[in-house]
């Protein structure tokens, strides 16, 4: 076992955000060549006309979970090592309601919105301002739902201990629903090809 | 093959998920090594309700009924062992508790001193993923003091009294000696002679001073 490399001081602090800040300008370039620089790409979702957003998402998920658990399997990666961010079930729901009500307002979720500025678009500007006053807001009335963001805490738990579920018969699972919403969303895709404000012949000229 | 070269490489892709995905369902726990969880939520409710203590007077019980489904692990030194334990107990030293390969299906009932050892094994177990394990309230102290020598203060009431009848009988079936008003009953059992178990050093259990009982047994 000798990951996370942190963890196990391979580098200090310092050297961390350096790895940091290459990992995420890694992270953004993939996003933008995947089309993420656009606001009109990513609301297309919402359509079912265009479901790169989903099918990245997913190819992500599934690999990094097929990653880090065969990582850890065989011992290169200590997975008890790895942060989780606790859980506390009922904020979050109503947070990612927030952040999905943002999204289908905005056009972009936080991560894609620092795409799109940083290759010039004047709406994943305006986005980012309105992520920093969002921040300044939540900071403020902080004091006044604190009660609410630290409710219904259920530590830093998985899926898998909640459930009872062996690890691998989720990783199993998982990968499953990801290749069953691959299908689907190509057919949706297909099905809904030729509807007006399809995005996808667009791209091929852009 | 030709089947093979047909597919696209979304295709392939899938597949390749697809498989590392059923490896998956047989390559076990990735949670490896020496490291263990507890379950914060559960944890909470057994210390909040103290679901795991058991009591000596319980402990007496079930074994003079025959009841008892617990193993008794004594985890002290092996000397302190020898010199007293709880009839049916085994000895498994705290430091030799990784190893001891204590079967996680059976109920363990950890027995020490006064309960701190057995609070840090209780831990370790329950760490391990052991689900029944259970901790001897008060340890060898409160044993000795509810069981093997129970008191009965001269001024006690008829409440305190009664009780002390079972509890009596209780001391007697484990050799141990009750005591009245500091001095030791024989009268009623002549045949009970003084304990052949001898009682871990540390206890003042011959004291001439009689222990105030804190509640009837």
């Amino acid at each position: 076992m000798n990951a996370p490399f942190i963890k196990y001081g391979m580098f200090g602090d310092n050297v961390g955000l350096i790895v940091a800040f290459v990992v995420g300008i890694g992270f953004g370039f993939f996003l933008e060549r995947a089309g993420f620089g656009n606001g009109k790409k990513l609301a297309m979702q919402f359509y079912f006309r265009d479901m790169a957003v989903l099918k990245v998402m997913f190819t992500a998920i599934i690999t990094a979970m097929l990653g880090v658990y065969f990582l850890s399997v065989f011992g290169v990666l200590d997975l008890s090592m790895v942060y989780l961010v606790p859980t506390n079930i009922l904020p979050q729901i109503v947070g990612g309601l927030i952040l999905g009500f943002g999204f289908v307002v905005g056009g972009y979720c936080p991560g894609t919105s620092c795409v799109s500025a940083a290759t010039g678009k004047i709406d994943g500007m305006m986005y980012i301002v309105g992520v920093i006053i969002g921040i300044f807001i939540f900071g403020e009335v902080y004091p006044l739902i604190g009660n609410f963001y630290n409710a219904t805490p259920m530590g830093q738990i998985t899926i898998s201990e909640w459930a009872n579920i062996p690890y691998g018969v989720l990783v199993f699972a998982v990968v499953l629903m990801a290749l069953g919403g691959f299908a689907a969303a190509e057919w949706a895709e297909k099905k809904n090809a030729g509807k007006e404000g399809s995005l996808i012949t667009e791209r091929t000229d852009a | 093959m030709r089947n093979m070269k047909n597919l696209t490489l979304k295709q392939k892709l899938a597949g390749i998920a697809l498989l590392l995905g059923v490896i998956a369902l047989f390559a076990g726990n990735p949670y490896k090594g020496n490291h263990f969880s507890i379950d914060s939520k559960e944890m909470e409710l057994i210390l909040s309700k103290g679901a795991d203590l058991v009591k000596p007077e319980e402990l007496a019980d079930w074994t003079i009924q025959g009841k008892s489904d617990f193993n008794v692990v004594d985890v002290r030194s092996e000397k302190d062992y020898q010199q007293y334990h709880i009839p049916n107990s085994v000895n498994v030293p705290i430091a030799g508790l990784n190893k001891a390969g204590l079967s996680k299906t059976e109920k363990i009932l950890l027995v020490c001193t006064d309960g701190t050892i057995s609070a840090q094994a209780w831990t370790f177990l329950k760490a391990k993923g052991y689900k029944g394990v259970y901790i001897l309230k008060g340890g060898l102290n409160e044993w000795n003091s509810k069981i093997l020598f129970p008191s009965l203060p001269e001024n006690a009431t008829p409440e305190q009294t009664a009780a002390f009848e079972k509890t009596k009988e209780v001391s007697k079936y484990f050799g141990g000696t009750p005591t009245i008003g500091g001095k030791t009953e024989t009268k009623e059992a002549p045949k009970v002679q003084a304990p052949k178990l001898e009682t871990p050093s540390g206890t003042n259990t011959q004291s001439s001073e009689p222990k105030k009982k804190k509640e009837g047994c």
